[in-house]
């Protein structure tokens, strides 16, 4: 941090947030300064002292370290009510205040959080999650199962709250109640195999009366979760700043203070990590890497991240029609080169739908090898020989779009039977297309990528390569039995259908299959941290370097 | 004719203006690209729950429908036909909306970037005027000498950088390297210095102060720099066009000392047409500061408007664009105004 000037968290504290800020929402209200529990020594406000769960409250006389982290995303959240949004940014910041009932490990594993134990119901459909003991909001007062309950209600019921859009997110699930204090029972419209994926990703945990008291843009506006850390100012598109909840279930965060910014630039991201301003950027772009890596402020650290980027091929269109020819196009592409020298090592290879961490990978399917000869006898085979074709392609909305689709197109366009170009397209009017429900409205050949963040091939493969998929470029009736097997079946039944998916994908290559895109982040030498899979920015993991 | 009349006159014409500008920004959203509701929906979900927020948004409607809502409500600040998606509510208040992505109030969003905005136009408009005149003066005062040849180097430079090229360097040199200046953001605004002083707090109100010229300094120099050449090649022209002129071969020969003649005399009549372009130019800024803002992620109008068309949320670009356009008027109005004053051989007609 520079040390010729007021910086800006400085300046806050010496002035006073209240006075200075124009907007700010305010800090939690009501049963902050009543519930006595402002101590390190771990007491529950209701006098139980059930150890959390793993038994790790906080060690008497232990003294938390006075530790602030800036995070700066590209956008700030479009507001505070964790039901109400489906952006990243958003949720990034959301899951430090709010907690799932179970929630995922680093690896994409899911874990117990709000719920210690969670199970389908026998004889119903119905799942039940057992609550922790001894949890607190950040005003004060107990979880209990209808808080739990009535949050899935908010979520998938609107008439319980409003119409959130993450209804499809808990999609299956139907209701939710409370027969006791620690259980909820949640309802479910049929088999539902990734009912526990989908708890483990979406869906947090808000106070039901606290939910109650207030109008939906007072909720939009202020915080009250269960999570390590408590909101202590908002200021809309500007800053979220969160302190530490020194009576979190489980051990206090080392981070004492938590502040978001956005700056949408990203070389202006990273010149305030290199100044020391901000500890983490999101999405250094690869032109950027070496000078990050070069200073004394940070270093970049990356992930594989849970979005697929593909081209697709529109099956009712010649020449993507022919199965030849879509494999002809996958042989053309040096995909290697392309994620070493586009994406500067920053991605990996794919060879079908489903990624590497995903439920329903198949490990015996590769990406395909560049063989330009084999590209050009298929071509011929195909019959599409002497063809124009034209990709395309949003700008800015993936790392590399535009350049990876002219990679593609150039590897193409150098098969003498095959003529290709990039057209660049806005994003908002190639979504326009691609979202009518008609497949005759997309473009034939178009680049795009995907997200699924429940760790699901089957939500991917469903959504972009079913007959009746939201995205679909594609239909095949073998690959669709497999997927009403997958989703009528659990356990061994349902992997074996999906990675059988996976090999039929590959075989016919309804996409040009490209790279999984990777999450890039600049982090601060100040601070020790493992970047994720699934695009959690998780401050609670961070620790002093 | 009278100061009440040419007012009542020029904000009539602004009036007018302000309607074209309202009807520009509604063909924009008709003819852009990009369907809100694909904006607020998952993609997945299905074509009746599409429809319905489409006529929740009001869509469906007819476009004169649509146009006469949008207008009424800017200018009655009546319900706009559009519909909270979180609330199911109409949008009231003031008449320019509610956000599609986050739900609260344009007005209040729009006017809270307002001042950033502000700030920083009135700042590159000071920097340019506090460079850009003596530079001119000395430029013109020493005609083809190395001061001069400087002078016209330094506005050749100016008016042809591009300022988000200027912006970045400035940061990498001053900023990062030399670690003189803030990369970017605003810790504080007027604003808010002004509450400190209200409450009494005059220390923080004093650093408050120190902290946002401190802020401000990059972007104001970046926001500047094409305003300040242009300043410096008018001060130069305007004062070699009044030095030629018969009164200062008159008030030499009357034994007027040189400065006084310079400064008193040519200076006082070569700043009028440099108000006019220092007016208009400040109208300029406020619209223009977009580019800077996103440098410096200033949080300012620009960026609003910016992150606005990025996620189709209408009426807050459209919001963001009327008051830059009601700015735009409103200065204009003033800069006569005052042109007429500073001037007397200028009437108001």
């Amino acid at each position: 941090m520079p040390e010729n000037g007021t910086n800006r968290r400085g300046f806050l504290k010496y002035a006073g947030g209240a006075a200075v800020t124009a907007s700010l929402a305010g800090c939690l209200g009501g049963g902050d300064g009543g519930d006595g529990t402002d101590t390190p020594e771990g007491t529950d406000t209701d006098g139980t002292d059930d150890g959390g769960g793993d038994g790790t409250d906080t060690d008497d006389d232990m003294e938390l370290p006075d530790f602030p982290v800036t995070i700066t995303q590209g956008n700030m959240p479009s507001g505070l009510d964790p039901h109400d949004h489906r952006e990243t940014p958003t949720d990034v910041v959301m899951l430090h205040v709010y907690e799932g009932l179970i929630t995922r490990d680093a690896a994409g594993a899911v874990q117990p959080a709000l719920a210690t134990d969670w199970s389908r119901v026998e004889g119903e459909e119905a799942a039940q999650f057992q609550l922790r003991e001894g949890v607190t909001f950040h005003n004060g007062d107990t979880l209990v199962g209808e808080d739990a309950a009535h949050s899935i209600n908010r979520i998938v019921d609107e008439e319980v709250g409003f119409a959130s859009p993450q209804s499809d997110q808990l999609a299956g699930v139907t209701g939710a109640s409370a027969p006791d204090e620690t259980t909820v029972q949640v309802t479910l419209d049929g088999l539902n195999p990734i009912v526990f994926s989908e708890f483990a990703t979406y869906c947090d945990i808000m106070q039901r009366s606290w939910v109650e008291d207030r109008s939906k843009s007072e909720i939009g506006q202020t915080m009250n979760g269960t999570g390590p850390f408590k909101l202590d100012s908002y200021t809309q598109d500007e800053q979220v700043v969160m302190t530490r909840y020194e009576d979190y279930w489980d051990d206090p965060a080392e981070v004492s203070e938590l502040t978001f910014t956005s700056a949408a630039e990203s070389s202006t991201r990273v010149n305030q990590l290199l100044q020391g301003e901000t500890d983490i950027i999101v999405n250094v772009p690869p032109q950027e890497v070496n000078r990050v890596n070069n200073s004394d402020a940070g270093s970049v650290a990356a992930a594989p991240s849970t979005r697929i980027i593909y081209n697709a091929m529109r099956y009712d269109v010649e020449p993507f029609s022919s199965k030849q020819f879509r494999q002809a196009m996958n042989y053309a592409i040096d995909l290697e080169s392309i994620v070493s020298n586009v994406l500067g090592g920053f991605g990996t290879q794919t060879g079908q739908p489903t990624l590497p961490e995903f439920v329903g990978h198949n490990d015996d399917v590769g990406p395909y090898s560049y063989d330009p000869d084999e590209a050009e006898r298929l071509v011929d085979e195909s019959g599409h020989a002497g063809v124009e074709i034209e990709l395309n392609t949003p700008v800015g909305r993936y790392l590399k779009d535009l350049e990876i689709a002219q990679a593609v197109a150039g590897y193409i366009d150098e098969l003498p039977n095959v003529s290709a170009s990039v057209n660049q397209r806005d994003f908002g009017s190639l979504v326009d297309e691609l979202l009518t429900g008609n497949i005759e409205d997309k473009p034939p050949w178009y680049l795009i990528g995907w997200g699924e963040a429940t760790f699901e091939g089957a939500l991917v493969m469903t959504a972009l390569l079913s007959t009746d998929g939201a995205l679909t470029s594609w239909s095949n009736d073998e690959f669709d039995s497999l997927l009403e097997t997958a989703a009528n079946s659990t356990g061994e039944e349902r992997i074996a259908a999906l990675e059988e998916a996976n090999a039929l994908a590959n075989e016919e290559a309804p996409w040009i299959f490209l790279n999984q895109q990777y999450s890039v982040y600049g982090v601060s030498s100040r601070v020790s941290w493992e970047p994720r899979s699934d695009e959690r920015i998780d401050a609670y993991a961070m620790s002093q370097a | 004719m009278s100061l009440a009349r040419f007012l009542i006159k020029r904000l009539l014409q602004g009036v007018f203006v302000v309607w074209g500008v309202v009807t520009i920004v509604f063909g924009l959203r008709v003819i852009a690209p990009g369907d809100p509701a694909n904006v607020l929906l998952p993609p997945d979900v299905g074509p009746e729950v599409r429809q319905q927020v489409i006529a929740d948004l009001g869509l469906d409607q007819p476009l004169y429908v649509q146009y006469w809502e949008f207008v009424s409500g800017i200018a009655l600040g009546v319900p706009e036909g559009l519909f909270n998606i979180a609330t199911g509510q109409p949008v009231g208040g003031l008449g320019l909306g509610t956000s599609l992505t986050t739900g609260t109030s344009v007005a209040s969003r729009v006017g809270r970037s307002l001042p950033a905005t502000l700030e920083l136009a009135i700042m590159a408009t000071v920097v340019a005027v506090v460079i850009a005149i003596p530079l001119g003066v000395i430029s013109a005062t020493n005609r083809y000498s190395v001061p001069d040849y400087g002078a016209t180097l330094f506005s050749l430079a100016g008016i042809s950088t591009p300022n988000f090229w200027l912006g970045v360097m400035l940061i990498i040199v001053l900023a990062v390297q030399l670690d003189l200046f803030p990369t970017s953001q605003r810790a504080i605004g007027i604003p808010g210095v002004v509450d400190l002083l209200v409450s009494g707090q005059l220390v923080a109100a004093a650093e408050g102060f120190r902290t946002w010229l401190w802020y401000i300094t990059l972007p104001a120099i970046t926001l500047g720099t094409y305003f300040t050449a242009l300043i410096t090649r008018l001060t130069r022209s305007g004062m070699l066009d009044e030095l030629g002129k018969t009164y200062v071969r008159a008030s030499r020969a009357k034994g007027l000392p040189d400065a006084l003649v310079r400064y008193k005399h040519v200076l006082r009549n070569t700043l009028i047409p440099i108000i006019t372009v220092v007016g208009l130019q400040l109208g300029t800024l406020i619209g223009g500061a977009v580019i800077t803002e996103f440098v410096f992620d200033w949080p300012g109008l620009g960026q609003v408007l910016i992150n606005s068309i990025n996620s189709r949320d209408w009426p807050m670009v459209q919001g963001s664009l009327i008051v830059i356009a009601v700015g735009f008027v409103v200065v204009n109005i003033v800069v006569d105004t005052l042109y007429t004053l500073v001037n007397p051989r200028v009437g108001f007609d």
